[in-house]
């Protein structure tokens, strides 16, 4: 991973947050819609698994620390968001209209993160959250989180496909290997 | 459906044991506080930058839901506004009213005059004159023709015709008015005249009056005057001298009739006890 990948995810990490505290969490007041797990998702579907986890569980812990709830709830359940969405990001590329997939498997991922989240601090009883009160969020956020979505997918490929932000190439040493693997 | 590799299965292990640590080292009290206190600080002045910059679009944001019911509680604060602004209105009448009372009653008390209030309900041109006033008092109010009208401060005019509910007074300032004054300081008599807008001006009956400026008049008995006598007329502001040699004083007058709302009009002195004769001293007495 190169240093403008981790800075340009700092970026996006940092800029979630702020935008969360500032204007979608009072805005979607009472639905707990989250930006950064949204980011997360979304990040994770174009740049693969890999991404999803390290990016979900760095997002998570520094919502954590930035908010009440136990430190490691988030990091935990945004890293299997982003695990899931990496998994399955093929699934939603591969169809025609690729940012409307995207949109629906976020808006997935992002409920049963808001699910997964809610049950976890209802276990630690924290925040007063209970499973009743997380179930019935989960359709608004589920919605919420698609619409969101289809603003954020093409954001997020455009920046991954931003020179420096871009993947690596393999190394020729590597690229010389693979016949031999395949072999 | 993507595949993980042996490194990201690894990775994904360790993250989520560490996360569990996080929890569990928490939940059992382990102290984070100063990791918390950190990233709360720098995120919350972070987020403070932010929200001087979102904030309005925010609060316009959430302000959009809730603008048909703030058109209707902007209507009913409009109206509230109103009847605030007419009570004021209301209660800045009364204290005006109530002040112009309390001058009559006064004026009246050390004059020992009777007077009958009375409002201004019309202005302009009537009775063949150009300044007047109709008040809404009359005849039946036992207001009588030639009346002294006063505001308390100053003399407004006279009485020109009653009606039983209404009357319209002349103003002093009226070119066909004449009133009878006396100066105070000399004690001469003059007759002022109306100028119109021009105010007032007042000539000497005797023509050898030294009239200064500053000089104080007060209705006095000159000629047919019908006037109560004592009420302030004016200030001589200036003082003309003719080519023929008659001298004119310019006088400001002592209260804009024009602008008065309540004003008095003085029905007769009150004579509640018989006025002693003056007889001659004892012998020895004088001196």
């Amino acid at each position: 991973m190169t240093v403008s990948r981790i800075a340009a995810a700092i970026a996006a990490m940092l800029t979630a947050l702020l935008l969360q505290a500032s204007l979608i969490g009072p805005l979607t007041f009472p639905v707990p819609v989250s930006l950064p797990v949204l980011l997360v998702i979304v990040t994770a579907v174009y740049a693969g698994p890999g991404t999803g986890l390290g990016l979900g569980f760095s997002t998570g812990l520094l919502a954590d620390l930035g908010s009440d709830n136990p430190a490691g709830v988030q990091a935990l359940t945004y890293l299997a968001a982003g695990l899931a969405a990496g998994l399955l990001g093929s699934l939603a590329l591969r169809r025609r209209s690729q940012t409307r997939s995207v949109a629906a498997l976020a808006g997935m991922l992002g409920a049963a993160t808001c699910l997964s989240t809610g049950l976890m601090l209802s276990l630690l009883d924290s925040h007063g959250a209970t499973p009743l009160t997380t179930i019935r969020m989960l359709i608004p956020v589920g919605f919420t989180e698609a619409i969101l979505a289809l603003g954020l997918a093409p954001l997020v490929r455009a920046g991954l496909r931003a020179q420096g932000v871009r993947a690596p190439k393999p190394a020729p040493s590597v690229l010389a290997r693979v016949p031999d693997v395949l072999g | 459906m993507r595949k993980l590799s042996r490194r990201q299965r690894l990775s994904a292990a360790v993250l989520s044991v560490l996360a569990l640590l996080f929890v569990s080292l928490d939940f059992t009290g382990g102290s984070f506080a100063g990791a918390r206190g950190g990233v709360t600080g720098a995120l919350g002045s972070l987020y403070r930058g932010t929200d001087a910059v979102l904030g309005p679009a925010r609060r316009f944001l959430q302000g959009v839901p809730d603008v048909s019911r703030n058109r209707a509680k902007l209507a009913e604060l409009e109206q509230q506004n109103r009847q605030l602004r007419q009570q004021l209105a209301a209660a800045q009448s009364d204290r005006s009213t109530a002040s112009a009372l309390a001058r009559l009653q006064l004026q009246s008390d050390s004059q020992r005059w009777q007077v009958e209030p009375a409002r201004v309900i019309a202005t302009g041109p009537g009775a063949g004159f150009q300044w007047t006033l109709t008040l809404d008092a009359g005849s039946a109010d036992r207001v009588q023709a030639g009346q002294t009208v006063t505001d308390g401060v100053g003399l407004i005019g006279r009485v020109l015709s009653v009606q039983p509910h209404t009357c319209v007074v002349l103003l002093v300032a009226d070119p066909g008015s004449g009133v009878g004054v006396r100066d105070q300081r000399s004690h001469q008599l003059l007759l002022a005249s109306g100028r119109g807008e021009g105010g007032v001006t007042a000539s000497p009956i005797d023509d050898g009056t030294d009239v200064r400026v500053g000089d104080t008049l007060v209705t006095g008995p000159a000629g047919q005057t019908t006037y109560a006598a004592g009420l302030a007329v004016g200030t001589v502001s200036s003082v003309s001298t003719g080519a023929d040699g008659s001298i004119t004083a310019h006088v400001k007058p002592a209260t804009s009739s024009t602008a008065a709302d309540v004003v008095g009009i003085v029905l007769l002195p009150v004579r509640d006890a018989i006025r002693p004769a003056l007889t001659p001293s004892a012998p020895g007495a004088a001196g």
